[in-house]
């Protein structure tokens, strides 16, 4: 007898490894915190086996409302000078050759907390010049200085989530704009960066609605795509609309792969940041030499 | 006798839902193979086997609500 409670593709192991309990004491040690526990990302155990994170930097308060995140809203802490240095130590202290910043969006700031992401980036490649530093940043509004500031910081690979179809924003993101995400990444090319963007399927959007979104991300010359199924993280968020399958999965990547994106990972359990340094070690020749 | 007992799966997550049973009371079991399979608020998991040996006893039947640090069987 099994007790079924979502589709049999939906299973993900449980990595309960020395690393595990590794990363999580070094974090909590440094005082650090991870969107993966923040937001109960499934591929936790796996990711901090590997010794993989995404750190959540400028606090763990979103000033923003989109309704699939599980990050915490409301007024934003005060964050502190000493996460640069603290997240420089962690990353030497793991051996980590991949680091992934994000945050949560800091509208109260004047400059967004594009500053603290470009002091991060910097830091760290003065003191490990081989460590790859990905950011996936919130939208700064848009400002093209502050995008600019960021990907000028020494950053290798900047990642700006368009997350869903424009016709869900005013329900998934009601605080942000399909169209001045798509600005983002469009300064970010502008700039030299490599681009990355992804969305979570499953909020009821249709599948002519996500090939027009991987058209629009494709024209601005977005080079790399995430594709993954969004989990209801909590009784009180956003409920799932579909599970999509693993073959329907399979049939954007193609699509995908077809519109001319240098990289496509989709599946259920892909996530902004999976697998980022795989993906980062695929294609960085490629994208040198263009 | 090694206890397997159900870890934290996720930041805040304090229960899971017992989905499945790969083997039965009695069954010889490899370390690293899928033991049990766990329902969560957000997703299911399979739980590995910690060791090699026999599945002693089981004590949370599928359906069943188990809290993290909960004993949910023992391998002898």
């Amino acid at each position: 007898m099994k007790f079924c409670q979502y589709p049999h593709w939906l299973v993900k192991r449980f990595y309960n490894t020395r690393e595990f309990n590794q990363v999580r004491l070094i974090l909590r040690k440094f005082n650090l915190r991870t969107v993966c526990e923040e937001a109960r990302c499934p591929n936790m155990s796996e990711c901090f086996s590997k010794k993989r994170f995404t750190l959540l930097i400028l606090g763990n308060k979103c000033t923003r409302n989109c309704r699939f995140c599980f990050v915490k809203k409301g007024k934003p802490i005060l964050f502190y000078e000493e996460e640069v240095d603290n997240i420089c130590q962690a990353v030497i202290c793991l051996g980590i050759k991949h680091l992934v910043l994000t945050s949560v969006s800091r509208d109260d700031l004047p400059d967004k907390g594009a500053e603290h992401f470009a002091r991060i980036i910097r830091r760290m490649k003065f003191l490990q010049p081989s460590v790859v530093v990905e950011a996936l940043i919130p939208d700064f509004g848009s400002k093209e200085a502050l995008i600019e500031l960021v990907v000028k910081s020494g950053l290798d690979v900047l990642n700006h989530n368009i997350e869903t179809v424009p016709r869900l924003y005013p329900q998934i993101r009601p605080d942000a704009n399909y169209h001045t995400s798509l600005k983002v990444l469009k300064i970010a090319k502008k700039f030299g960066s490599l681009t990355k963007s992804g969305l979570i399927l499953g909020l009821g959007e249709k599948k002519k609605e996500v090939k027009r979104v991987m058209n629009d991300l494709s024209k601005i010359g977005v080079d790399i795509l995430t594709l993954g199924q969004y989990l209801r993280p909590g009784e009180n968020s956003l409920e799932v609309k579909e599970y999509i399958n693993p073959q329907t999965f399979s049939y954007y990547r193609e699509i995908a792969e077809g519109i001319g994106f240098k990289y496509v990972l989709a599946g259920p359990f892909v996530r902004s940041s999976y697998l980022a340094e795989e993906i980062f070690t695929a294609i960085k020749d490629k994208f040198r030499s263009i | 006798m090694p206890e397997i007992i159900l870890p934290e799966l996720g930041e805040g997550i304090t229960q899971a839902t017992i989905s499945y049973w790969y083997f039965e009371e009695g069954e010889h079991v490899e370390e690293g193979v899928d033991l049990v399979e766990l329902a969560t608020e957000k997703t299911t998991f399979n739980l590995p086997t910690p060791c090699s040996g026999i599945l002693k006893k089981i004590y949370a039947n599928v359906g069943e609500i188990v809290k993290v640090g909960d004993l949910l069987a023992i391998i002898e």
